[in-house]
């Protein structure tokens, strides 16, 4: 008898197990414009879903104009700003399928700019420099499977570098953290990260500069070039000194 | 009565006394003289050259997966690399050139420029020449080139295939190839000297002793999996990424005849292609020869004091360099090979009891700058991605699928073999490709240990440029060969090498299990 109780205890805390709402891929694309802002639109894929509230936290602290792009019906989406890290409450219905597509968007403003600096210090930052810097933490329960963040800059500007890209990598992996590419003239950031499980962190921050070389090089380089044909022309030219 | 002028014989004779002596044997940081008229307008051109190529690679439209300073860090890097293979001016300088360009093109910052020169392979360099001095100054060196002349020097062949020996007993023992290069400088210093191969005089002996020095420090080592540490990385990388273990057995199986056979291939090849050995040349150019150096062997007399202290202390520094792998069980903390260099300098230059005074050491820093420049542009090539992107660009470039396995190998052996010329880092090269070529063998459908291990076997065959590596700055700075001579041996080298593993892809190592057939398509 004690053997049946503890049988079905078990089979209990196993089904209550797996009867969780996990959240299969979470991509967020950042659309930056020129004043530093940007239109956020997020893609979540549900697995497994089961009615309740869940709550999918946001990179982003302020956020405006919410927009339910896709749901079901009977799906509710409610923002909840915060000054680090927003949410987004989920209201799944009783009748809800077993995989579910949302798609929302909002804007966040302050996306792409330069760090404030204390009184009296000076900004590490060169002139024509801004800073992307995007951290996420997975404050629910249940692992996301793939998280991805993909960056769209404005066309005047480009990546300088990398400022960082954290996790590191793990040994297994092959691709990078943050890869960048290019899209429509574009470029761009993708931060990818696999297996998030409740208090993993992601960051990445981009250091992005405008895409017009000066042509001091250019002269330099010239100027440079010229001056050493001529001073040292003996090299090829017997007697000339 | 005038005094009649020395003949240039005689004054040569005491020139090759004076080397033979070891006083001014130092590694000289002069510019070397061009010494044709092709290599005269290479310098007068290099210069312009590598701005020309620093600028159209500064001014491209950006690549899609490329940051600004990642091609900034590519346009230096190339700039560097240019001046460095003409030399409109001294490697030491352009490699200060790179590393200021490094900072104001905004590549790398300051602190991860000026870190380099506390880089472990630079207190290797700065420790082991403190050893070499002494063996130099205890005239031990001098001893050992003198008996390895008389033993082996009655031809040049002879004596070239008696360092090809000597490196193939090291390269087991000693993983680092800078204290291998070290070690043995000073033996071919003299031994190109009574060759007639100096500084100022170079000749195609000296050519061919040191670049087949390079290649057997540098290739041999690629016979056993301890024989770098970029080695045991490609051996754990294989395992954690592709699963599948390698063994030591099964590495040497692989690596040690490839090696070997293309070390020997280039013993011959050297000096009957690349650099001709002429008749002339093949014997000691001491006047009196084999006799002169018997005599000076005669003079040198038992082995003293000194010698002997020299080579206890020698013997301690290469024990711990050989036995690392222990140091954890026997003292709790491992002595890695600097730190091994180390404890030797501290008890040469130890007061009273030591062997050398700080002033005697000859420590050659132009050279340390120059290797700290190449790993400055070296690592900002890796921090800023420019060289991972590289090669995803060359392979994402190939369309690989659906080739027999021996095309997809082929083109793997070749960006591993030839991809040295473009870094300075074993360890970086090994980082950034094996991941790539394990997963590309996983995408095309083949075991991922048939592309990785034989990619694996081409970490340590850096030859092909004086920064592709350690003991290529090394035994540069001799000045004893140029670039180009670097270059065309290192190619050749590289070149054999890819065709016995191309030739062994098809017949050894599938007869071994490790390739499937040359011919096989991935379903």
């Amino acid at each position: 008898m004690r053997r049946l109780l503890v049988f079905l205890m078990l089979v209990l805390v196993c089904s209550s197990a797996s009867a969780v709402t996990t959240i299969r891929n979470y991509v967020t694309r950042v659309d930056v414009v020129t004043d530093g802002s940007a239109r956020v639109t997020v893609n979540v894929q549900l697995a497994g879903s089961q009615p309740g509230r869940i709550t999918l936290p946001i990179g982003f602290g302020a956020m405006d104009n919410f927009q339910i792009k896709d749901a079901p019906r009977g799906v509710v989406l409610k923002p909840i700003p915060a000054k680090e890290q927003s949410i987004v409450e989920i209201e799944l219905p009783d009748a809800i399928a077993d995989e579910v597509r949302l798609s929302f968007s909002f804007g966040a403003p302050d996306v792409l700019g330069r760090p404030k600096s204390a009184p009296g210090e000076r900004s590490k930052l060169p002139a024509d420099t801004s800073l992307l810097r995007h951290s996420f933490v997975n404050t629910q329960e249940t692992p996301i499977g793939t998280y991805q963040v993909d960056v769209r800059l404005p066309d005047d500007v480009r990546v300088h570098k990398i400022g960082e890209q954290l996790p590191k990598l793990r040994r297994a992996e092959v691709l990078p953290r943050v890869r960048l590419d290019r899209v429509d003239g574009h470029q761009g950031a993708v931060l990818q990260l696999t297996n998030l499980k409740q208090g993993d962190r992601t960051s990445m921050s981009l250091d992005v500069t405008t895409n017009n070389l000066s042509l001091t090089w250019l002269l330099v380089g010239l100027v440079l070039s010229a001056g050493y044909l001529f001073a040292f022309r003996d090299l090829v030219i017997p007697g000339k000194r | 009565m005038s005094e009649s002028p020395a003949s240039p014989s005689r004054a040569q004779n005491q020139k090759l006394m004076e080397l033979l002596g070891m006083d001014k044997m130092t590694l000289s940081s002069k510019t070397r003289a061009a010494q044709s008229t092709s290599e005269r307008w290479m310098r007068y051109l290099g210069f312009p050259g590598g701005i020309l190529l620093f600028l159209l690679i500064l001014y491209l439209p950006a690549g899609a997966g490329l940051s600004a300073s990642a091609q900034a860090g590519a346009a230096c890097f190339a700039l560097a690399l240019v001046w460095w293979v003409t030399e409109p001016f001294p490697t030491y300088v352009t490699s200060l050139v790179l590393m200021f360009l490094l900072l104001v093109t905004r590549t790398s910052d300051a602190k991860s420029i000026m870190y380099v020169l506390g880089m472990e392979v630079i207190w290797l360099n700065l420790l082991a020449f403190i050893l070499s001095s002494m063996l130099v100054k205890v005239r031990l060196a001098k001893r050992m080139a003198l008996w390895l002349i008389l033993r082996f020097g009655r031809k040049a062949s002879w004596a070239l295939l008696a360092f090809v020996i000597l490196q193939m007993v090291l390269a087991p023992l000693i993983p680092a190839t800078a204290a291998r290069a070290v070690m043995t400088l000073p033996l071919m210093i003299v031994v190109a000297a009574i060759y007639g191969a100096t500084e100022e005089t170079n000749n195609n002996f000296g050519r061919n002793l040191f670049l087949l020095n390079l290649v057997g420090i540098s290739v041999l080592s690629s016979m056993t999996m301890t024989g770098s540490s970029a080695n045991l990385i490609a051996v754990g990388l294989i395992e954690t990424m592709g699963s599948q273990r390698v063994y030591y057995m099964d590495w040497v199986r692989v690596g040690a005849p490839i090696a070997i056979m293309t070390t020997m291939m280039m013993w011959v090849l050297g000096q009957k292609l690349l650099f001709r050995i002429p008749k002339a040349e093949q014997t000691p150019q001491l006047e009196g020869g084999l006799d002169l150096v018997k005599q000076q062997y005669a003079e040198m007399g038992p082995m003293r004091g000194e010698e002997k202290k020299a080579i206890a202390i020698f013997s301690l520094v290469l024990f711990l360099w050989m036995t690392d792998a222990f140091h954890l069980d026997w003292f709790g903390v491992e002595i890695s090979a600097p730190f091994a260099a180390l404890l030797g300098a501290v008890i040469v230059l130890f007061p009273r009891y030591g062997i050398l005074q700080w002033s005697e050491a000859d420590i050659p820093w132009h050279l340390l700058i120059f290797s700290a420049g190449a790993y400055a542009g070296g690592l900002a090539l890796d921090d800023t991605g420019a060289a991972e992107w590289g090669v995803r660009m060359l392979f994402g470039g190939m369309d690989l699928k659906g080739v027999p396995f021996g095309i997809s190998y082929t083109v793997v052996i070749a960006v591993m073999m030839y991809s040295h010329l473009l870094t300075t880092s074993k360890t970086v090269r090994t980082l950034i490709l094996l991941p790539i070529i394990i997963t590309l063998a996983k995408a095309l459908g083949w075991e991922p240990i048939s592309f990785a291990l034989p990619a694996a076997l081409c970490i340590d065959w850096v030859v092909g440029l004086p920064i592709s590596g350690k003991p290529n700055v090394i035994l540069f700075s001799t000045n004893q060969y140029s670039v180009a001579d670097n270059f065309k041996y290192g190619v050749l080298t590289c070149t054999i090498g890819v065709v016995l593993l191309v030739i062994s892809g098809a017949t050894w190592f599938h007869w071994l299990g490790l390739t499937p057939s040359f011919w096989a398509v991935a379903p």
